[in-house]
């Protein structure tokens, strides 16, 4: 269906395609891989005529085309589903999901009656449950990115290109948007499919295509080709075990939360300590109160409650209090509340750095240079140079800055929310090796996260949300997938439900 | 879309970056050093204002002298100050209309404090403390009682100047001959060597101004709570200080400006130059300081004066109407904001422009160094 050849796209001191071919056939899910950085996005942004390339050839359906705004590619049928979300936030649900092709009435007006029906129905298929009629900036990350999919399924796509669009995305979320991925290839629709979760590509995708560094490296059929080939071709050498447990040797509690409670409702009171030494893993469907534990550690909401860090009261009334006494908060929206967009990724480092750089109000810009360039070497940040404006790098890119600056603060309590997300193998298992590290130097991580696979592997302990509590706490050693899940969807254990 | 030239630039090249060095960059490779030193966001207008002089000083021979340019340096003094203050609230994101009526009430201060004979120094202290304090008051009413800083600073605009006209019955205060104004008039009129004292205070307060912003904690705190707050305050800054601190900045150029432009008139006035807001306002942003927050600089800021301060300059010089002068400035803001967001509008518009004119190369690049004392 669409056939790029010979594609080339440089940025400032980046070569970010370099002669890429790409044939993705209609009916036929192909999926994209590669660390990030290595130029997915920059793919997948010339396909749906977000940017133009330097050099090279794009046909549709044999005919050579020039792709040359975002409008064109949808009236050739290219429909993107981006890793950023683009939805107009203060319109309602309805409105974004038919944004740009509104129905009208015979007097040219909004058919609203029509419009609330229609997107009801789409909503349905996809089996998203929100009142059409709510603006779109009261939605959970997650309820956006499954409007923005709803707008695309419902476009009639040729070809559908999906950027990451299940990283926000719950696991049963994943797995509906892969069932309507699968009936629109049954259909006919050309899908390419860009994503950092194996999983997902081993069930949806037959053919892959492998970029490193630009380069195009290799095209091979899934799911024949096993997951440490794959991995092998996209970082270029062999990953050793992903999580590398590692013996633990618990110290005295670091980390003691009695009766935290948000005000919204969301999280009700909870209690739990972690040691030194100790990942605890936090586990929940949307919804459940995990991602408002994270928010309330982290001083960034509303909550009454206690917490201690090794033994002295932390106060979580603001962000800054919750640092001061030692919880570092890192939190899982990192456009909206993680990154600052029109500065570059120097001071993306330092802006957490900021009271340890000055010294009576001057900021030590010789060492703070010097932190920056370890840190951008240490997390493995793929950037022009320091001072490159941090909206220029890839999405795996920013998250390794967001999490960085807060790793490289030393401070006794870490809690991630959602730390891998958009994060290619090899940085993810570098991640989960730095958290581990840190744990061995004797502070207390929590880690929020929707992946479970992630969180038995890394994970010493699990605490399962379910409305708001914890329902349930496992020991990872030989713990089963299914028994964590089975309480964060229906609050009890397995056993019990048996 | 294909391009026959393979070797073209990309689009955030500046015209200070020549073509090969990013087209054979290796990945990765580091920015070029021409690239550093380029100038950042107002490069265009700098351009502009030197093809400006350029013209000037081929049609009008009193343009070229020093003492024309002296003129244009302390005439633009006042609009200087101010903009300075606007800059530092511009880069939070928000917007101080009140700041030409904050100077207005301090001069009216200024004229009361001396007039009643107090020793210049006291009288200087009060002028410029009641103008930090007029931008300090506006800075709790954003912060602490969460009002708009639009409404507040449009609140204020009308409540400042109502205070400059009720304090004196809407006089004007003469300050000829008064004792202490010889030190005022000193400070505005005379030369240190060829230069005027005046020109020397405002590179000092340039300098003073970068650096802050450089170099500080503040000023590191202020672009990261104007680029994104929430991520602002994630990180541990106080989101609400640093805000109240740049309003209280904007209140203190207040009643440094007041000092100054009192001083050259050798009266306070009770009313100010309608105009003036809008000046102070466009020079800034002229000078590539976002409106929408988060990146600029004061560097930026004088160049914007000085583009304002020459045009006006020249159409007084070509006898042109002074009431085209608002016109000229009105398009020089509109196309110099306006590059500015086509230029961050996204590539594509910029590649295809790219891709039928290479000339079309000579647009301001992105911020280069971090926090620039731009
Ligand atoms: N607007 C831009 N300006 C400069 N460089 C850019 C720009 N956009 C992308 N790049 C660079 O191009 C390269 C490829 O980026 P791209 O976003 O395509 O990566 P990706 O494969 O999607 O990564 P990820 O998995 O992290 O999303 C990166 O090195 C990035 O820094
Ligand atoms: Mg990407």
């Amino acid at each position: 269906m669409l056939r790029l050849t010979g594609i080339v796209k440089r940025f400032p001191g980046v070569v970010a395609l370099d002669r890429v071919d790409l044939e993705i056939r209609a009916g036929v899910v192909h999926a994209l891989t590669g660390e990030n950085g290595s130029g997915k996005s920059t793919l997948a942004r010339i396909a749906s005529g977000a940017l133009g390339p330097d050099a090279g050839r794009i046909e549709v359906d044999g005919v050579e085309r020039r792709i040359a705004t975002p409008k064109e590619a949808l009236d050739l049928g290219i429909v993107t589903i981006s890793q950023e979300l683009t939805l107009a936030p203060t319109l309602t649900v309805a409105e974004n999901v038919f944004l740009g092709r509104l129905p009208r009435t015979r007097f040219r007006t909004v058919d609203w009656p029509r419009l609330l029906a229609d997107t009801t129905e789409i909503l349905d298929s996809l089996g998203v449950r929100v009142d059409p009629r709510r603006p779109v900036s009261e939605l959970s990350v997650e309820l956006q990115q499954e409007i923005e999919i709803a707008r695309a399924v419902s476009s009639r796509s040729r070809l559908l290109i999906l950027d990451e669009a299940t990283s926000s995305l719950s696991e049963a979320a994943t797995s509906r948007l892969l069932e309507v991925v699968e009936q629109e290839r049954a259909k006919g629709v050309a899908v390419l499919m860009i994503s950092h979760r194996m999983p997902e590509l081993y069930r949806a995708a037959s053919i892959a295509s492998v970029l490193r560094d630009g380069h195009l490296v290799a095209d091979v059929p899934l799911p024949q080709t096993p997951e440490t080939e794959l991995v092998r071709l996209m970082v270029g050498r062999e990953l050793g075990d992903y999580y590398r447990k590692r013996a633990i040797d618990p110290g005295e509690t670091v980390l003691e939360v009695r009766d935290l409670a948000s005000l919204d409702g969301q999280l009700l009171p909870t209690s739990l300590s972690v040691r030194r030494g100790e990942i605890v893993g936090v586990a929940g469907l949307v919804g459940s109160g995990k991602a408002e534990l994270g928010l309330a550690l982290g001083g960034a909401i509303p909550s009454v409650g206690t917490a201690q860090v090794l033994g002295r009261d932390v106060d979580l009334s603001q962000p800054r209090t919750a640092l001061a006494g030692g919880i570092g908060f890192v939190p899982d929206d990192r456009k909206r509340a993680a990154l600052l967009p029109t500065r570059s990724v120097a001071e993306n480092f330092s802006v957490a750095w900021t009271n340890q750089l000055t010294r009576a109000g001057i900021v030590d810009t010789r060492t703070e240079r010097q932190r920056v360039r370890e840190a951008i070497e240490r997390y493995g940040v793929v950037t022009a140079s320091a001072s490159s404006r941090i909206t220029t790098l890839s999405g795996g890119n920013q998250q390794k800055v967001v999490l960085g600056r807060v790793f490289a603060r030393d401070l006794d309590v870490l809690v991630l929310s959602e730390p891998t997300r958009g994060i290619d193998v090899g940085a993810k298992s570098e991640i989960y090796r730095l958290m581990q590290e840190f744990a061995a130097q004797g502070a207390g991580i929590v880690i929020i996260s929707s992946e479970l696979p992630e969180l038995l592997g890394i994970a010493d302990r699990i605490l399962v949300f379910f409305r708001g509590q914890v329902r349930g706490e496992f020991t990872t050693g030989g713990l089963e997938e299914e028994e964590v899940a089975h309480v964060a969807v229906s609050g009890t254990r397995l056993e019990s439900a048996a | 879309m294909t391009n026959d030239h393979g070797g073209t630039v990309t689009p955030t090249d500046s015209a200070t970056v020549p073509t090969e060095v990013v087209a054979e960059a290796p990945r990765a490779a580091k920015i070029s050093p021409l690239r550093r030193l380029s100038l950042g966001r107002y490069t265009g207008v700098l351009v502009a204002l030197l093809a400006v002089c350029v013209y000037l000083s081929l049609t009008q021979d009193v343009f070229l002298t020093w003492d024309n340019f002296m003129n244009i340096a302390k005439s633009n003094s006042v609009i200087f100050v101010l903009a300075i203050g606007a800059t530092f609230v511009i880069i939070s994101a928000g917007i101080d209309l009140s700041t030409v009526s904050a100077a207005t009430a301090s001069g009216m201060i200024l004229g009361l404090t001396l007039q009643a004979g107090w020793s210049i120094v006291l009288v200087l202290l009060a002028t410029v403390f009641f103008g930090l304090f007029l931008g300090l008051l506006n800075g709790m009413m954003i912060t602490k009682l969460k009002i708009s800083f639009l409404v507040v600073t449009l609140g204020t605009l009308s409540i400042y100047q109502s205070f400059a006209l009720v304090v004196h019955d809407g006089q004007t205060i003469s300050l000829f001959g008064k004792p202490g104004f010889n030190v005022l008039g000193n400070f505005v009129n005379h030369d240190i060597g060829p230069f005027p004292i005046l020109l020397v205070f405002d590179l000092i307060l340039l300098l003073v101004a970068g650096g802050v912003l450089r170099y500080t904690g503040f000023g590191r705190a202020l672009f990261a709570v104007g680029s994104n707050p929430e991520a602002a305050r994630l990180n541990g800054i106080n989101v609400g200080k640093i805000i109240l601190f740049t309003y209280g900045i904007a209140g203190l150029t207040a009643g440094i400006a007041s000092v100054v432009q009192v001083g050259r008139l050798t009266s306070a006035a009770p009313q100010a130059d309608p105009t003036l807001l809008l000046t102070v306002l466009a020079a800034v942003l002229i000078g590539g300081t976002a409106y929408t927050g988060g990146e600029g600089g004061v560097l930026g800021t004088l160049v914007g004066v000085l583009f304002l301060g020459v045009v006006q300059n020249g159409l007084t010089l070509s006898s042109v109407s002074s009431f085209w002068q608002g016109t000229v400035s009105g398009v020089i803001l509109i196309s110099a904001v306006g590059l500015g967001v086509l230029r961050d509008r996204g590539f594509t518009l910029r590649t295809r422009r790219m891709a039928r004119s290479p000339s079309a190369l000579a647009e301001p690049p992105s911020p280069i160094e971090p926090g620039a004392p731009s």
